[in-house]
């Protein structure tokens, strides 16, 4: 488990965070979304012992030589180097494992390749995130902190990425914590969130309600759906097979029986975020 | 201590810098040698000309010994600069690429993971001018054969072979001293400035006021022999007619004393400082 209370601090004048706590428990995913300079890579800079907070605990529990692991922006990795002597020279550096069997494993761990012996200076970016989740997995640390581990992929890589982090949450009971500005991938991987704004957590709670309470409408796709005359009454925006309406979370369930009854089948439905309710609530 | 040891020493002898920094090295070395293998002759017949007129010389001026000699001159400023470049890359490219921040995820303690590139970096400065003394050794006795030293230093002295041989050896000892303390204030200097470019530029910066310091009388003899600028060109003792030991021992002390004083700033800084 991760933990911090109250963390401050300032970079000169400038304020970057403000009586932040954050804590994430034992095989639970927690996102940590904000706008760009919110205050995201800071906390995660602090919580991994790269920057100190001003004032504030931070508590990781865990045994073990490594507690925490992580990842900062873009995986940084020895260019220079393969992926196994990446995972060596890491190794090593802490005392873990090193032998063949220990980097093929920790390869296999991510769902890399064990044939690839060029540097990683040619691997593509979804390839340099696993390997650099390797990297923080060495030594088996019980929490995992991921800044924006998804920029930069592919749909296929976010997919594959997103089935890592499950896969270690669940068989691992790992405590993974992420940031992300990403709504849409962090709403399906992340059982609660926290909205940092301006250096503040202005809102955590189970992922499902904050979502609904921000959700300003929803993105209706499926065959006949203009047909639906009764959508207008939402300020429906119609393209060819979606609709965009403005509906509450409880309006949408309604809507879609009364769809079904009309014989319109609904192929997707996609909330729509009021963005600016969800990375700034105190300005509504 | 010693997984770090290694991990530094990989790492350095992984990069391609690291053989380029070797190969100018050489590069310098050969462009002494093919100087003096074409004008060398002509050079010493001009500084030597009046005396010639006086006296008559024997054997051949241009031996191994002057050319190591020259060699050897490239301590005063091409070398360090090198070591200096070479040096300060192991850690801006790490804050540059961002493999320090990885590092330092790590259970890894941060002013042993600088102490080790410390200790690798001072390792590898001795290496080049082991290098340096080894290739300067056999490709100048080997194309210009051995003789008398004729050096000009407060005026013109002459050493017999195997006199010239042990002094150019204890040069080589004591200057690599320098070398290292040069390398020791750029790895320095990259914990400060964190950028490659600024490092580099603050690096040639301090060396060539410290070259430029060490001609300057600071009017007072306890100043003298304690300013760490003064203390840089110690080798070139050994090309006095009487070597006065009881000054090589103390500078070389200084030197030492102003290496580990700078070692030691780094790693407080380091250590204090935030990485991100």
């Amino acid at each position: 488990m991760i933990s911090c209370q109250h963390i401050h601090k300032k970079y000169d004048t400038i304020r970057a965070l403000h009586d932040v706590s954050i804590s994430c428990g034992k095989g639970e995913i927690h996102g940590l979304v904000g706008a760009n300079g919110a205050g995201k890579t800071t906390l995660f800079k602090i919580l991994l012992g790269l920057v100190t907070a001003d004032s504030g605990t931070v508590e990781i529990s865990g045994d073990g030589a490594k507690k925490i692991g992580g990842i900062i922006e873009k995986p940084a990795l020895y260019h220079y180097l393969s992926a196994h002597e990446n995972l060596r020279l890491f190794s090593k550096m802490q005392g873990a494992n090193a032998s063949k069997q220990a980097v093929e494993a920790s390869l296999r761990q991510v769902g890399l390749p064990l044939d690839r012996t060029d540097p990683v200076r040619n691997f593509s970016m979804g390839m340099k995130q696993r390997l650099g989740i390797a990297v923080a997995l060495l030594n088996n640390p019980s929490c995992l902190l991921l800044d924006e581990p998804f920029s930069g992929l592919d749909p296929l890589g976010i997919e594959a990425l997103n089935q890592l982090i499950f896969n270690l949450a669940e068989r691992n009971q790992m405590a993974i914590l992420i940031s992300s500005h990403i709504i849409d991938v962090l709403s399906t991987v992340c059982t609660n969130l926290s909205i940092i704004h301006d250096g503040e957590i202005v809102r955590t709670g189970a992922t499902s309600a904050i979502l609904a309470a921000c959700t300003k409408g929803y993105t209706l796709c499926g065959g006949n759906i203009k047909n639906a005359s009764f959508l207008t009454d939402y300020n429906a925006v119609t393209n060819e097979n979606c609709t965009t309406i403005s509906a509450s979370a409880t309006e949408i369930s309604e809507i879609i029986f009364k769809l079904s009854q009309q014989q319109i089948g609904i192929t997707s439905c996609k909330p729509v975020l009021d963005l600016q309710q969800l990375f700034n609530p105190k300005q509504k | 201590m010693m997984r770090l040891l290694y991990i530094e020493t990989y790492k350095l002898f992984r990069q391609s810098r690291t053989y380029y920094a070797i190969l100018a090295l050489l590069f310098i070395e050969a462009i002494v040698l093919l100087s003096a293998y074409y004008q060398g002759t002509g050079i010493v017949d001009i500084v030597l000309a009046n005396l010639k007129d006086t006296f008559y010389f024997q054997g051949n001026l241009i031996n191994g010994n002057l050319i190591i000699y020259f060699i050897l001159n490239s301590f005063w400023f091409h070398v360090p600069l090198l070591c200096m470049i070479i040096v300060s890359g192991m850690l801006t490219t790490e804050y540059q690429e961002k493999t320090l921040q990885t590092v330092l995820m790590q259970p890894v303690v941060k002013w042993k993971f600088l102490l080790a590139k410390y200790i690798v970096a001072s390792l590898f400065t001795v290496l080049l001018v082991l290098l340096l003394a080894i290739t300067s050794f056999v490709f100048s006795y080997g194309i210009f054969g051995k003789g008398d030293l004729v050096v000009y230093t407060n005026g013109l002295t002459f050493f017999e072979h195997d006199d010239a041989f042990y002094r150019l050896v204890y040069a080589f000892l004591f200057g690599t001293l320098s070398l290292v303390f040069f390398s020791v204030v750029s790895l320095t200097l990259a914990v400060m400035l964190k950028e490659s470019f600024k490092t580099w530029i603050v690096a040639a910066l301090f060396l060539i006021v410290s070259t430029l310091l060490l001609k300057i009388d600071l009017g007072n003899d306890v100043w003298n022999q304690l300013a760490f600028f003064k203390l840089n060109n110690t080798w070139q003792y050994f090309f006095n007619l009487n070597i006065d030991w009881k000054t090589i021992t103390i500078n070389s002390a200084l030197l030492g004393l102003y290496t580990l004083m700078t070692m030691l700033v780094g790693l407080y800084l380091f250590q204090k400082k935030d990485i991100g």
